[in-house]
């Protein structure tokens, strides 16, 4: 399934949804998504996974990315991740730092 | 039983081709899909790091087989880059600290060793050989949090 991603801000969070499956040959799309949202100055970057069915690195690389970009006061959560896609957040360790959450 | 070989250009654009290699040798070895998403995470982390810092991006060939006994399933990917083991040369990440404070490294070759049972690599005749092995059967439930793992032969 070909990986796609949107984001919309309102207030203070930016949206992004993601689809598909992302690994490191469409992970720039993601990178540059983030970017814009970390360029947009929001408190809440808001992940809507509930479509996203693959993850590799690349994909956790573009949330240091972010975390590293916005700051420790900057919300990043993870909603309705899948159970392998969450698995591999947390084989990273990442789930200290990005929340998941059901939704 | 063994899959015909793939031989693919060592490009990002060949990973989907890999996958899909990858996941119809899952379906065939009747993998729950929880062990086939390790498998394919694994085979597409490997691949990744050859087309990335193997060959540097620069022209190259995958070579990829896959198979399956009484009790595995198995993948073995060759390439002609500069000699690279991955489990000797896996650093875990570091996992406690906040991800502000992380270095990004590595994090494609943990993901890879950690999802597979077993991992081995040899390097002869200029040729780096890597093979994945999956148990087909006593899938229990895996910890959330494999860090600590190490499929890698001490």
């Amino acid at each position: 399934m070909p990986f796609s991603v949107s984001v919309t801000t309102s207030a203070d969070t930016a949206t992004i949804e993601l689809s598909g499956e992302l690994d490191a040959a469409s992970a720039p799309a993601f990178h540059d998504t983030i970017e814009k949202a970390a360029a947009a100055g929001v408190g809440h970057v808001a992940i809507k996974a509930h479509h996203l069915t693959y993850m590799a690195s690349a994909g956790l690389r573009s949330l240091v990315f972010a975390r590293q970009k916005m700051g420790e006061d900057v919300r990043i959560t993870v909603a309705g991740a899948t159970a392998p896609v969450a698995r591999t957040i947390r084989q990273a360790g990442f789930d200290r730092s990005v929340t998941l959450v059901d939704e | 039983m063994q899959l015909n070989a793939l031989c693919l250009p060592a490009t990002l654009a060949s990973l989907d081709e890999i996958a899909c290699y990858v996941l119809d040798l899952a379906g065939q070895a009747g993998l729950p899909d929880e062990p086939s998403y390790r498998l394919r995470l694994a085979a597409d982390e490997l691949a990744t790091n050859v087309v990335m810092h193997g060959y540097r991006e620069s022209p190259g060939e995958l070579r990829i087989v896959g198979g399956m006994d009484e009790d595995t399933v198995w993948i073995r990917m060759e390439d002609d880059a500069p000699r690279f083991d991955p489990g000797a040369n896996r650093v875990p990440p570091q996992t406690q600290l906040p991800l502000a404070q992380r270095t990004i490294g590595g994090l494609g070759i943990h993901l890879a060793l950690t999802s597979l049972d077993d991992f081995s690599h040899s390097y002869a005749d200029d040729h780096n050989s890597s093979t994945l092995v999956i148990r087909r059967h006593d899938h229990d439930d895996r910890p959330d949090d494999r860090c600590g793992d190490d499929p890698t032969p001490k």
